[in-house]
């Protein structure tokens, strides 16, 4: 199992566009993963999941990623929030 | 499910604000303000329990519980105006010494002279109700333990099928949200899907909701987001529901047992609540929705006395015990009896 905190860094927040981007990348993947906000955590793989964090610049979310090929998940996963879904 | 379960983090609400509680309550358990001032918004309730602050103020105030919400009912007023004017503000001024988050007097009383100045001057809401005391405590007990009951958020999708609240689980993608369109369809009620939060309700029920984000919103694979409310209406929602059976889909593996007779009967533990939980195998071409309808009118069947499993279970050993009782054919022919003896004239 990977952990890792990573920050929202784009102005709009993770909104509808990178939330439908991240799902289906995480479809590609075999692994779990979950995002979580405050202790609120939901899968990774739903958009209206990921939708319901409604996570804005800022803030700080921590993803996990469990099962086969959990490391380039992750890997590729946290690429794309780091560069800020790709709208810096 | 169960690895579902290990990895989720249990939330509780370490405070409410009194501004909330009050906006909450007023219109629900009839209180009113009668403090002059505006509600301070750092003041917050951190427990869920209340308090009758009788003996703090006679002066005693060791072991007082001033984070609690503090009831004055009838023996609290009636023993404030007895008192000199003297004992009053000098135990009053000690009782605001402690940071309480409000005070609420009930059965319809005037508040006691010197408390409304003394409580505007140490900033503490003071509130009235008309309801008396054992009613009002109920009332105001049972919002706080639900303010600050265990919640847990879990990804599926919750229907509510003939009344019986049905959570379905599993791996994303395994036709979750299809199976609750499908049962929408069929007349049944949608509560949340992909994100339901679960809190538990006094220590027995667990009760399922969506966030106020989402709603009746839903995804469906290659579709996009669509809105139940407005496709289907009001009848094919509903914003809470107890949680009474998990189903949880999963690809049909050959390698796996799965239930054959349901006598043995699954529950799953979630925030210490037993859950009735199903394993249910799916693979293309099985009708899902009707095994599920039959899953809910088997539960109701249950709920009312009758359990199918156990009669059959019944029916067989009493039918094994009168074998062996009969004498035994020497010729050894076992006959198979039919429902009907005797077929009359109906060959249609």
């Amino acid at each position: 199992m990977i952990e890792k905190e990573v920050t929202i860094v784009n102005k709009a927040g993770m909104h509808t566009r990178p939330a439908s981007a991240i799902v289906k990348i995480a479809a590609r993947y075999k692994s779990d993963f979950y995002i979580s906000k405050n202790n609120f955590q939901v899968n990774g793989k739903s958009i209206i999941g990921v939708m319901t964090l409604a996570a804005e610049q800022g803030s700080k979310l921590t993803l996990t990623f469990d099962g086969p090929d959990e490391v380039w998940f992750a890997d590729e996963m946290i690429k794309f929030f780091e560069n800020g879904f790709g709208e810096l | 499910m169960k690895d579902q379960l290990r990895n989720i983090k249990e939330i509780r609400k370490e405070f409410i604000t009194v501004d909330f509680f009050y906006k909450e309550c007023m219109n629900r358990f009839k209180i009113k303000k009668i403090s002059g001032k505006d509600i301070p918004s750092k003041k917050v309730i951190t427990d869920q329990d209340i308090h009758r602050p009788g003996l703090a103020l006679s002066g005693y105030f060791d072991l007082f519980t001033y984070k609690k919400i503090q009831i004055f009912g009838n023996t609290e007023i009636e023993y404030l105006r007895k008192i000199t004017r003297e004992d009053r503000i000098k135990n009053l001024n000690k009782f605001f010494s402690y940071d309480v988050p409000c005070i609420i007097i009930t059965d319809n009383n005037d508040a006691p002279p010197d408390l409304k100045e003394l409580a505007d001057k140490f900033n503490v809401p003071l509130f009235k109700t008309s309801y008396p005391t054992t009613k009002f405590s109920y009332f105001i007990s049972d919002f706080l333990d639900d303010q600050f009951s265990s919640q847990i958020v879990l990804h599926g999708s919750f229907v509510d099928v003939y009344g019986i609240g049905l959570l379905f689980s599993g791996k994303s993608g395994i036709g979750k949200s299809e199976i609750a369109l499908d049962l929408i369809e069929r007349g049944h009620r949608l509560v949340a899907d992909d994100v339901v939060v679960l809190s538990k309700k006094a220590e027995t029920v667990l009760m399922g909701s969506g966030t106020s984000l989402v709603e009746h919103f839903m995804e469906i694979r290659g579709l996009g987001i669509i809105d139940v409310k407005s496709i289907f209406g009001i009848r094919s929602i509903r914003y809470q529901k107890r949680v009474e059976v998990i189903v949880e889909l999963e690809l049909w593996d050959q390698n796996r047992t799965y239930e054959r007779t349901g006598l043995d009967h699954k529950n799953i533990k979630i925030l210490d609540v037993d859950i009735e939980f199903i394993k249910l195998p799916i693979f293309p071409g099985k009708n899902i929705t009707v095994i599920v309808e039959v899953i809910a009118l088997n539960y109701l069947c249950k709920h009312y006395g009758y359990n199918a499993a156990q009669v059959f279970k019944k029916k067989l050993s009493r039918k094994i015990h009168e074998n062996k009782l009969k004498e035994k054919d020497p010729r050894n022919i076992e006959q198979i009896n039919r429902t009907i003896e005797y077929f009359e004239h109906d060959f249609e």
